[in-house]
């Protein structure tokens, strides 16, 4: 029976790894019951993977506004301290008491900052935007997109050229940047740990054989998600990449990498419904496009995605075809390309040729490329294995497994109660 | 239990699934039919393309389906469907051991078959030619020592009649042997097609069937055409080629020295006669191609990409056999130690002897098998 007064105030604190969606979640849920929590995310804004998101499945709404409700709850929480821009290094200890070390890399711009936008006129330097997957550029100081938390604009250390430019320094009204800035390492001491580290798109360029990075007009089903989205490189106009030209073909290729011991040996649950969803992006811009979306099999599981699926599957310029697409090929005249595969349900080889090729491309946890030194299982796959019996690290969202939002939010509750009753000795 | 599905229900044949499983195709239950092996294969024709159907028959157990299907014949066995295959289900293999099933439906003297096809048989399958032998030697009354004298020759054991009172029969019974099972697997590829309504009213005369027909495959064989589009697999074509080309030439030789011995002529021919010459340079290729071979598959086998299946690694075991006893027979002729070069050369004629009779029902077989499934193809114009 913790009452909040009587609870030591370190050893009380949760430590959540990761601000995307199942981060913020875990955080705000144990912190407005009364815990505190620290929240440490890589990147320079929070929000994740789904800010990057044209639109939420099934409901089509854009994630910007869970979003935002979720920004101005942790603004309205003092028990959340959160850290941008920083990596946890280590995590050691037992359940009720963990050391934890971070490290912080600098963002070169302080709190004064307004993002006002002065300095990104000034600047001089271009950089490939990660955040639209090379899609577009941006300065050297930018920000993140339109609606990034905390609402500050950030320097790519790798590619400014610090004392020897100093243009927006000059530029800046508020003094609000710090060439100077130094990464930190700083120790903490919580009780429990969430691990929502999430998950990055699957490398498409290992898939060799469906020519992601040699043909121009194929791209990734995140990539799509930019193409489609407001705040994205081409506004929100779907183009093909190679030519901008509008797109009245489109062909779909579930389970890139999926299902395949080649790559990722488990299906990532969400590439179905996340390619359904797109069809109604270009269904919505170009009333004549066709859509062609080839598949191992369809998973829209629960019935509000089954009743999604079913109503694209009305859509008479959408079809779907049951056959693995084994091959694309580029016309190196036009730039369009040719998706290749067996149509299982009539037994014919299909060469199928399209204006632009979207790669369902499956999520690979975090875990399976950078992994957090401690007292952390993960399994083959890179994904976290939480120790129920023993408590005191436990993981949600998609560092867990492959998950919707809707899911993610749901067992990052379930995360947090998780966290507390380790806190309380439960 | 035939399997029918064209009345909407399935039959499976389990027995045959369990065969199939056991004898190299263990993996076929992993697929799940996402169809990029129909895609990855480089020979499988755009309509109907193998082998995502030849998978689910398997898995269901159709056995009259995949045996009487010229397609399995098609699969040259490359592997880049295996290598690409999501699931590990190995469609290569498995489509190995479809051939491996159809060489034994098809055989003629089914018992001879069971052995040929049967690890725990093995014993058994070279008594039957060193009996054979042996009592040639007894009729001959050679058995107990046959003048060796100084100058080692063979023919002092076996001379040259003797051997083709031996092979000719041998080698007639073959032929008849796996043009029986030739002719069944025909008759039934032309009955599959005839259930689904597809059949050539208008035969051609004999002559145009060997001109239009047999004689552009043969050419396709000779030149391995098909084989060398086999994909990712430029090593299995040159061990191949070698082996082929190895054995044609040997096959000359032994009638070049058959019939003219009986000419008259002195044989062995010197080490530089083109018989001799040809006779070594195809024992070389043989080898060559089997060491190829034997690197490939153990290199194959360890990344998991093929299973060896007895079919497979007894054919090859016995046609290293013969390539090492013939060599080594022959050298140790020419240095003249005669203890060792007759035992050899027994030994060797004993592995000939079982490459030859076992030819329709191991897998050798392939070599009509796969012919014919060719000439069938371009018959019905599945190309």
């Amino acid at each position: 029976m913790a009452d909040e007064k009587s609870r030591p105030s370190v050893a009380g604190s949760i430590l959540v790894v990761g601000g995307g969606i199942s981060g913020l979640t875990t955080a705000l849920e144990a912190a407005e019951v009364g815990y505190d929590v620290y929240l440490v995310e890589k990147n320079p804004y929070l929000g994740g993977r789904v800010a990057q998101m044209n639109k939420y499945f099934p409901k089509l709404c854009p994630p910007s506004c869970g979003l935002e409700i979720n920004f101005k709850r942790i603004k309205n929480n003092r028990r959340i301290k959160f850290y941008t821009m920083s990596e946890v290094q280590s995590v050691s200890g037992t359940p009720g008491s963990y050391d934890v070390t971070i490290t912080q890399n600098p963002r070169y711009v302080t709190s004064n900052c307004t993002a006002c936008g002065d300095c990104v006129d000034a600047c001089p330097v271009e950089r490939e935007s990660g955040f639209d997957f090379g899609m577009a550029k941006t300065k050297a100081i930018y920000r993140p997109h339109e609606m990034s938390f905390p609402m500050k604009y950030v320097i790519d250390g790798d590619v400014c050229k610090k004392d020897t430019c100093v243009e927006c320094i000059k530029a800046c009204n508020y003094r609000a940047i710090d060439l100077k800035m130094q990464p930190k390492t700083f120790d903490l001491k919580v009780g429990s740990v969430v691990i929502a580290t999430g998950w990055e798109p699957y490398d498409a360029t290992k898939l060799d054989k469906l020519g992601y990075g040699q043909c121009d007009n194929v791209i990734t089903n995140m990539m799509m998600e930019r193409l489609a989205a407001p705040n994205g490189p081409t506004k929100g106009k779907i183009e093909r990449p190679s030519d901008n030209k509008e797109v009245s073909t489109v062909a779909f290729a579930q389970c890139a990498g999926s299902r395949d011991e080649n790559h990722l040996p488990y299906c990532s649950y969400i590439c179905c419904m996340a390619s359904l969803k797109q069809a109604t992006y270009i269904r919505e811009q170009y009333p004549d496009a066709k859509i062609y979306i080839y598949y191992i099999d369809m998973r829209a599981p629960g019935e509000r995605y089954e009743k999604f699926y079913k109503k694209i599957k009305d859509d008479k310029n959408v079809f779907f075809i049951k056959g693995k697409v084994a091959e694309i090929e580029e016309d190196p005249g036009t730039k369009d390309v040719t998706v290749m595969a067996e149509n299982a349900m009539t037994g014919e080889k299909l060469r199928q040729k399209v204006d632009m090729a979207v790669l369902a491309t499956g999520m690979q946890p975090t875990g399976a490329n950078t992994k957090i030194t401690g007292d952390i299982t993960y399994d083959e796959n890179g994904f976290v294995i939480a120790d129920l019996e023993k408590g005191g690290i436990f993981a949600s969202g998609c560092a867990r497994q492959p998950s919707d939002v809707m899911g993610c939010t749901k067992n990052a509750t379930g995360a947090a109660l998780k966290a507390i009753q380790t806190l309380v000795r439960r | 239990m035939a399997a029918d599905v064209t009345k909407g229900t399935v039959q499976p044949d389990l027995d045959f699934i369990r065969m199939l499983k056991k004898s190299g195709g263990d993996t076929l239950k992993k697929c799940m039919q996402c169809a990029n092996c129909s895609v990855a294969c480089p020979l499988a024709p755009d309509s109907r393309p193998f082998p995502r159907k030849e998978m689910i028959w398997a898995q269901w157990g159709l056995k009259d389906k995949l045996i009487s299907n010229p397609d399995v014949w098609l699969c040259h066995q490359c592997n880049d469907c295996s290598v690409q295959c999501p699931r590990g289900a190995k469609p290569g293999d498995v489509l190995a051991a479809i051939r491996n099933m159809a060489i034994g439906e098809f055989a003629f003297m089914k018992p001879l078959a069971k052995i040929v096809r049967d690890k725990a048989k093995l014993p058994v399958l070279f008594a039957i030619p060193t009996v054979v032998l042996l009592l040639t030697l007894l009729v001959t009354g050679k058995l107990f020592g046959f003048g060796e004298g100084d100058e080692v020759a063979f023919s002092k054991m076996f001379s040259i009649p003797v051997i083709d009172v031996v092979f000719i029969p041998l080698f007639l019974l073959v032929v008849f042997a796996a043009g029986k099972g030739v002719m069944s697997f025909w008759g039934a590829l032309e009955t599959a097609d005839a259930k689904v309504g597809k059949k050539r009213y208008i035969k051609p005369s004999p002559f145009d069937f060997v001109k239009y027909y047999i004689l552009p495959v043969l050419g396709d064989i000779i030149t391995h055409t098909r084989f060398a589009k086999c994909g990712g697999n430029k090593s299995r074509y040159t061990a191949h080629l070698g082996i082929f080309f190895g054995f044609m030439g040997l096959f000359l030789v032994a009638n070049i020295d058959a019939v003219t011995h009986n000419l008259g002529f002195h044989t062995p021919y010197p080490m530089l006669s083109p018989p001799k010459f040809i006779g070594n340079l195809s024992a070389l290729a043989l080898g060559i191609g089997m060491l190829l071979v034997i690197f490939k598959r153990k290199k194959d086998e360890a990344e998991g990409t093929q299973v060896g299946s007895y079919a497979d690694w007894s054919l090859i075991w016995m046609i290293v056999a013969v390539t090492v006893t013939g060599i080594v027979s022959e050298v140790t002729r020419l240095i003249g130690i005669g203890f060792v070069a007759y035992p050899v050369y027994f030994a060797h004629l004993v592995f000939v002897f079982c490459l030859f009779l076992y030819l329709p029902y191991s897998k050798l077989a392939h070599m009509v098998y796969r012919t014919t499934a060719m000439v069938y193809a371009k018959y019905t114009g599945r190309e």
